[in-house]
């Protein structure tokens, strides 16, 4: 019974997914194929060659008209798949993101190590990196925290280390100090 | 150079002992990455590169192979121990060995898939040695139309083997392409799409690209579900009994299923953008429907294991032999080893066999090598591999991540380049959940340049056109490149027809 249960909400978030996905498709073609035509636009002032019949915007012409048309294609396809998709069991965008709330934070926590590394440096922007995604990711009590610990520990002081001494590669010290 | 002595040469650099201990690391590095699932072989690989910067050239690759070879071995571990590819190459290995295992038999699981994967490496090692010179010589001859309709052929296959929309495949080849063009001109020197942004002056750095489209958008893939997250946990418990020795009499006893796996991997290994994930489903479709006993496939039978095994771990050899010989990578593992040559200042092509005769015997030998030293090291250390796979998710992303960043860094120790990097990552993580294939576009950003700059010289030569359809090798791999599309499309509508009866 619970496995009857659990078989149809997955498949209906997939259909979800399916209809969503299709917009989302559309959309981002849409937006790619317009970036594409400016770039079809901007590499005609490229200069040409004396020497040969192909000049440097040339190649990337090509390639962008070829994407333009692909793009095209994929609206087409997106838009049909859009129709085909049952419609009441929609579900949004937010739910979408809310079900893949740890990738998300995890990539955030991630661009936010990347901006405030130059300032407080490697070392203590990966130790902090490291135990906000260890702790986001569920190692909050007893022996897994501090495992978690020391994992941070050993992968921001020992990499550091371990790059500055072995293979001569320095990392960011950190501007304020 | 003359052979005998680039052999000797060779020989020297990958004997000396940095380059055995650095090799040594790379194998164990690599079997434990693809033991811990989520963890990819070539996102070991993608972040071996940045380590291999300082090291001469030989000891940079060879370390490299050493991650490949003991990656190609490694994701046995979890197959047959939790039932869990370790890595998309270890598919079908979950097949035989996991019932093997759950049977009371994981010591013989883990042998058989041992043996299986050093004897299809070594298989694999000998094919790329006999057919990698000879079609070097070939491909020296080949013009600029060739070479650029080779690329548009391998640009297809990958598209059409990769992920289920060919037109997706296609566009993520060209999005590649198109990447390729930031930065100077190959032929000028004209900067192209710069926008007067610093940072995109000299193009995309490759390294980068490559780490978050292979490294960051994957590992916030593995952390989406948070149920999964908790688990953990073996499923084999107690003692786990090894005979080394009788399970090898057993794989050698398996001759043709074993040679016939291998030279399946190698083959598949080298067309472009097919690898070890599709090579073991292959070889295990082929010993089963060559075996007398069919049925017997998926109950725990050796015959499996051999089969999945030898088939992926031959592939390693196999993708090197269009990279070695063409300088056209087989797999997106062999566009990173590749990349790590070009940053060494080596340039990758036919031309590498005469000009840089003891790098490409060395790398030959450490094909061997890795190989010897991976069966080795798992003979020895398959007590631990349980504790390996038990390694939660919530330690590998954080850690793996960080490990990103620092590859980023140690490229220019430019912090532009972390920043470009976050962006990637969120960039592939979208195209990924859009459901568009990855590879093809990592490989379209290595052969960019390479198309381009044929294309032009071509035209520089005779400006015309139609020499690429009347020149016979580049005419018939144009048609080659047109009918590896008619074949997927072909193959999707009756998918699709068969979905709707």
């Amino acid at each position: 019974m619970n496995h009857a249960v659990e078989a149809t909400s997955r498949s209906e978030r997939e259909v979800d997914h399916a209809r969503g996905k299709a917009l989302a498709n559309t959309l981002f073609n849409v937006a790619l194929a317009a970036l594409f035509s400016a770039l079809f636009v901007q590499a005609g002032e490229l200069p040409s060659s004396m020497w040969e019949p192909l000049g440097a915007g040339s190649f990337p012409r090509l390639v962008l008209g070829a994407l333009v048309v692909f793009n095209l294609a994929l609206i087409v396809q997106s838009i049909g798949l859009y129709r085909r998709a049952p419609q009441q069991r929609s579900v949004g965008f937010a739910r979408w993101c809310h079900e893949r709330r740890l990738a998300f934070g995890t990539l955030f926590a991630f661009a936010i190590y990347a901006l405030t590394m130059p300032w407080i440096g490697f070392m203590l922007a990966s130790l902090a990196f490291l135990l906000t995604v260890q702790w986001l990711l569920g190692a909050r009590h007893g022996r897994r925290l501090v495992v978690a610990i020391v994992v941070a520990i050993v992968f921001s002081v020992g990499l550091y280390a371990l790059f500055s001494h072995v293979f001569l590669i320095s990392l960011p010290k950190g501007r304020l100090w | 150079m003359p052979m005998t002595e680039a052999l000797l040469s060779s020989v020297e650099q990958l004997f000396s002992l940095a380059t055995l201990v650095s090799m040594m690391i790379g194998v164990v590095a690599g079997v434990i990455a693809a033991a811990i699932p989520g963890f990819t072989v070539t996102m070991a690989i993608v972040l071996t590169l940045p380590v291999t910067f300082t090291m001469p050239p030989l000891q940079g690759v060879a370390t490299m192979l050493a991650v490949y070879v003991g990656g190609c071995s490694g994701g046995l571990i979890s197959a047959a121990l939790l039932g869990i590819p370790g890595t998309p190459s270890s598919v079908a290995t979950t097949f035989d060995a996991y019932p093997m295992a759950r049977k009371g038999e994981p010591g013989r699981a883990l042998g058989l898939g041992i043996w299986a994967s050093f004897f299809g490496a070594l298989v694999s090692a000998v094919v790329l040695v006999v057919a990698a010179p000879p079609l070097a010589l070939i491909a020296v001859k080949l013009g600029p139309w060739e070479y650029f309709s080779l690329i548009l052929f391998a640009v297809t296959v990958v598209a059409s083997l990769v992920g289920d929309s060919i037109l997706k495949g296609l566009m993520m080849s060209l999005l590649g392409l198109f990447i390729a063009t930031v930065g100077q001109d190959p032929m000028m020197g004209v900067p192209r799409f710069t926008f007067g942004i610093d940072v995109l002056a000299a193009g995309f750095p490759f390294l980068v690209v490559l780490i978050g489209i292979f490294a960051v958008s994957q590992l916030a893939g593995e952390v989406e579900n948070p149920t999964a997250l908790q688990r953990g946990g073996a499923l084999i418990e107690g003692q786990i009994r090894f005979q080394p020795f009788v399970v090898m009499r057993e794989v050698l006893s398996r001759p043709v299923n074993l040679l016939r796996s291998s030279l399946v991997g190698v083959i598949i290994g080298a067309v472009p953008g097919a690898g070890g994930s599709i090579a073991n489903l292959i070889a295990y479709d082929q010993a089963k429907r060559a075996s007398r006993t069919p049925e017997r496939f998926g109950t725990g039978i050796a015959d499996g294991v051999v089969a999945s095994e030898s088939g992926n771990s031959a592939t390693a050899g196999g993708g090197l032999i269009p990279m070695i010989a063409l300088g056209i990578p087989g797999s997106a593992v062999d566009a990173v080893l590749m990349a790590a040559l070009m940053v060494q200042g080596i340039s990758v092509g036919p031309r590498l066999i005469m000009d840089n005769a003891d790098l490409a015997y060395g790398m030959f030998l450490a094909m061997f090598l890795a190989a010897g030293m991976v069966l080795v090291f798992c003979l020895f250390s398959m007590r631990w591999f349980l504790k390996i796979t038990a390694i939660p998710k919530s330690i590998i992303v954080p850690v793996v991540l960080v490990c990103c960043a620092v590859g980023a860094l140690a490229l220019n120790n430019r912090i532009t380049d972390l920043y470009l990097l976050v962006g990637i990552g969120l960039v592939g993580y979208v195209l990924a959940k859009l459901d568009y294939p990855l590879a093809p576009l990592v490989l379209g950003v290595i052969l960019g340049p390479i198309a381009e700059t044929n294309l032009r010289r071509a035209l520089m030569a005779d400006e015309h056109w139609t020499l690429f359809f009347t020149r016979p090798i580049s005419a018939g791999l144009l048609i080659l490149a047109v009918l590896s599309v008619a074949f997927t499309v072909r193959r999707v509508i009756k998918q699709r027809a068969a979905a709707r009866s």
